[in-house]
């Protein structure tokens, strides 16, 4: 038995190594090339930065993308017309100045020498190229040139009423010159311009690469600080290097930004603790442990992340027990009954702000006095407050309204829409069954798609729903609840409100900031006193920002994050 | 044999048929749209529907979508990286799941091997209970526990290895993802082994051979091995398909752009993809009822009995 046991240990070591050779062998077939470029990937005084993305890049064509983390890539390595600044107001990008008719309908740019990173200048024709793409490629954010936000003139036309492409009011009189005519005038339209849907394209390199544009560096230009340098679609992990040819280059001291998909929050913060992310965002739940541990408190940054969560109720007969919740004091009775602060304080946790107005804070202000427009979060407090007290008053005078004692709905909400929706579905039904007695609020919880098609079809009663600002003016959200909008979804009608929004659009306070900026509060103290939807918190990210990583940007609208002026520490 | 083996194919296609339109028409009665957005208009969304002949007669869909398979063309994502064709993004995910799941496996099947080998050569001794043991721990622990262990220790405390795949390092990248998933498939076969191993070494006709003078290496390679692997063959081929389409939570931590990470994409991003999740569908169908037809052949191909029952069933 000694011999057989000798044996089988040869026999073992040799499986074994076989085993491992084997395991060695099939990896560097195909992907050679990879593996060879590893070293030089960490070599020389590169400096480098990894950033977390919290989902897929899903496109890097401008006219198809429709997610933040794409925007951010896009904009690393596209320049628009005009960029943020820190504050998010436009200053030149690509446009070296502009002047702007003085009916205000005209706005002419002119452009500074800047150059594709195929050699190609950049044209005002690859901005007239882009737009008239957009018009029939861009089905999520086309709707940004026509009447309700951009204003460029046959836009509506175009897009709605299958009108020649050819006809929208953007021309290029010359290589350096693009002019763009409105309906109206828009007051942020240079704001517009960081949008990426408002971004250039190479009309012969578009053209030639057809549909496998923007699917990997060679098939995608820049003409920004950042070049892409490894991208498949689908990928975890991408990156982008500095531009040697970008107009700012000089200012750009960043060369390398590596990119990489992190799905849950506590690999994130594992990640950046190990140093191979510089800057995560984590959950809310995750901010109390972070603020307590000595090495992470000095790291938190919490920055807006612009979306506001609201309840949106169904207000007409087809849901809602035959339409209850069209019944105005019922709303108001929901809308007093929820204790914001708790919400945020509790389960969102991550620095969100509680919110009572339907515009929320922190994205939009005026451009004359620089104020924002929802700065002051009480003017509402007569209708939207948590009051225990009124919120009862309320719900008495809908009880007798509909003559019913007792109601019971269903509020709907997204489960796959981050970590704290759930329980903060979970929190608003104990506070509005605990404040009025007699209502059943039942929790249902599905997919995203799903919620949305419900609302979309109106069967739903209450859902627990957000909406991010596009632009930074308080039409984002106003507009939202004119009468047939499509993002309606209390399909609410009140002809006054309808009257103010298009007097600020195309009618009567089109050339007069003051009276648009008064008659939007007007539009919004309309949708509030109705409670056409109820607002809850205006949400906030928890990032992680390494020491070494300084001078990020963070905006809540357009573009999330901007690395051009940011820094590694030596 | 050919009769049996035509029969085989012939039924394996039936099978990859019915259940790519089960999937097919499964997908479109989910509720929600494919184009989950905000803020495309309803004529877009028509338009859309139109541009992928979502409105017509499922079995026009059905015929012209098996068409354009056949030519190798899946189409588009609906939700997911739109404009990329879907088998562009296939092709490296393919590439990378199968990279790593081949690397497992053979990890897997060669220390299981091992591990059954001498436990049932030491039955009842150390290395017996460590087998039983290491057998227990690695079918019940879950392939990403292990995963985050692995992460934990060797990338974030003793970082001697990436945090997350880097397909610039892939040799590196592979050994946590690797190791986490051949474990179960380690386990399962040393647990195999070992027991068809003590069964054969058992048998009469081992019995007779030790009589006859035969032990040691030749005994345990040409008697008792060669019968013990049958069984072990049988059990290899789920354990493959599981473990390749069982990376779905691995590939997702470990940052790996696969196949299972690409399925969870296409399942649980804001919208379902249906032309992923289809595409992954005849995949991992494919995959599995094709590797079931291969085990059935070399099954015949090792036990004779099998060949002639086969020809006795015609």
């Amino acid at each position: 038995m000694k011999m057989t046991k000798k044996l089988f240990a040869i026999l073992c070591a040799m499986i074994l190594a076989t085993g491992l050779l084997a395991c060695a062998a099939p990896a560097p077939s195909g992907n050679s090339g990879a593996d060879d470029a590893a070293p030089a990937a960490d070599s020389g005084a590169a400096k480098s930065i990894g950033v977390m993305l919290s989902t897929n890049v899903m496109s890097l064509d401008s006219n198809l993308a429709t997610d933040g983390d794409s925007f951010e890539v896009i904009a690393d390595c596209i320049d628009g017309l005009t960029q943020m600044d820190a504050d998010g107001a436009a200053i030149p990008a690509l446009a070296e100045s502009w002047d702007v008719s003085e009916d205000g309908m005209t706005w002419t740019f002119h452009l500074r020498d800047a150059k594709w990173s195929n050699g190609d200048p950049v044209t005002a024709n690859d901005f007239v190229f882009a737009w008239k793409t957009a018009m029939t490629a861009n089905v999520e954010y086309g709707y940004m040139f026509d009447s309700s936000v951009g204003c460029v003139k046959n836009a509506d036309e175009i897009m709605y009423e299958g009108a020649d492409p050819d006809t929208l009011g953007v021309s290029a009189p010359d290589e350096k010159t693009l002019v763009v005519e409105l309906i109206a005038p828009v007051s942020f339209f240079d704001s517009l311009m960081y949008f990426p849907t408002f971004y250039p394209l190479n009309e012969k390199f578009y053209t030639e690469c057809g549909d496998s544009y923007g699917t990997s560096p060679e098939t995608f230009l820049s003409n920004g600080a950042y070049v892409l340098a490894d991208y498949t679609p689908g990928t975890s992990s991408l990156s982008v290097k500095k531009n040697p040819d970008y107009w700012n280059a000089d200012k750009v001291t960043i060369d390398t930004i590596k990119y990489q998909v992190v799905g849950s929050s506590d690999n994130a913060l594992t990640a950046f603790k190990s140093g191979t992310l510089d800057l995560v965002m984590i959950s809310g739940s995750q901010v109390p442990a972070a603020k307590d541990d000595a090495d992470l408190s000095s790291k938190i940054k919490v920055t807006g992340a612009g979306y506001m969560w609201y309840l949106s109720f169904s207000q007409t007969e087809a849901n809602a027990n035959g339409g209850q919740l069209a019944n105005t004091n019922l709303r108001l009775a929901f809308t007093n009954a929820i204790d914001r602060e708790s919400l945020v304080e509790n389960y969102v946790m991550d620095g969100s702000l509680p919110t009572y107005t339907c515009v929320p804070p922190q994205f939009a202000a005026s451009a004359t006095t620089g104020e924002d427009f929802s700065k002051d979060q009480e003017k509402f407090k007569d209708v939207c407050s948590f009051d225990t007290a009124k919120a009862q008053e309320y719900f008495e005078k809908a009880k007798e309204e509909l003559g019913v004692d007792s109601f019971e709905f269903t509020m709907i909400y997204g489960n796959n829409e981050g970590d704290e929706v759930q329980k903060v579905a979970q929190a608003i039904k104990e506070q509005i069954e605990g404040v009025l007695p007699g209502v059943t609020l039942n929790l249902q919880a599905m997919s995203k798609a799903e919620r949305l098609d419900k609302m979309q079809n109106d069967n739903y009663d209450v859902a627990l729903t957000r909406w991010g600002p596009d632009y930074a003016d308080p039409m984002t959200y106003l507009g939202m609840w004119i009468t047939d909008n499509a993002n309606n979804y209390g399909f609410w009608s009140n002809a006054d409100y309808d009257q103010l929004i298009e007097d600020c659009t195309t009618g009567a306070y089109i050339n007069d900031y003051e009276a648009r900026w008064n008659a939007l509060y007007e539009a919004e103290t309309i949708a509030m006193n109705e409670a056409v939807i109820a607002p809850l918190y205006t949400k906030a990210s928890a990032n992680l920002i390494s020491d070494k990583l300084q001078g990020v940007e963070f905006h809540p609208v357009a573009l999330n994050r901007v690395y051009k002026n940011a820094k590694v520490a030596d | 044999m050919q009769k049996y083996i035509l029969k085989r194919l012939i039924t394996a296609l039936l099978t990859l048929l019915v259940i790519t339109f089960l999937l097919f028409w499964l997908v479109r009665i989910m509720p929600g749209n494919p184009f989950p957005s905000e803020r495309m208009t309803d004529e877009a969304i028509a338009a859309k529907r139109a541009e992928m002949g979502l409105d017509d007669p499922i079995l026009t869909q059905f015929v012209r979508y098996m068409k354009n398979v056949l030519k190798g063309d899946f189409g588009k994502g609906t939700s997911l990286y739109y404009g990329a064709p879907i088998h562009t993004v296939l092709n490296k995910a393919i590439q990378n799941s199968f990279r790593i799941g081949g690397i497992a496996i053979l990890l897997g099947t060669f220390v299981g091997l091992v591990l059954g080998i001498v436990a049932a050569l030491n039955r009842d001794r150390f290395w017996d209970v460590f087998c039983s043991v290491f057998s227990i721990l690695g079918v019940c622990v879950p392939s990403y526990v292990f995963l985050i262990f692995l992460q934990y220790t060797f990338a974030y405390k003793l970082t001697l290895l990436p945090y997350f795949f880097d397909s610039t390092q892939f040799l590196k990248s592979s050994v946590i993802p690797a190791l986490s998933l051949s474990l179960f498939t380690m386990s399962t076969i040393a647990r195999f082994t070992r027991n068809e191993m003590i069964e054969v070494t058992d048998s009469d006709y081992v019995l007779l051979a030790e009589a006859k003078g035969m032990y040691g290496y030749k005994l345990v390679t040409k008697h008792v091995l060669r019968n013990a692997l049958i069984p072990i063959v049988t059990v290899l081929a789920p354990l493959i398909v599981d473990l390749l389409t069982g990376a779905l939570v691995v590939e997702k931590i470990y940052g790996i752009q696969g196949i299972g990470k690409l399925m969870v994409d296409a399942i649980s991003g804001e919208g379902i993809d249906y032309n992923y999740v289809l595409a992954l569908g005849i995949l991992y169908s494919a995959m599995y009822i094709g590797i079931m037809l291969v085990v059935d052949l070399l099954y015949g191909l090792l036990d004779p009995r099998i060949r002639i029952s086969a020809k006795g069933g015609d």
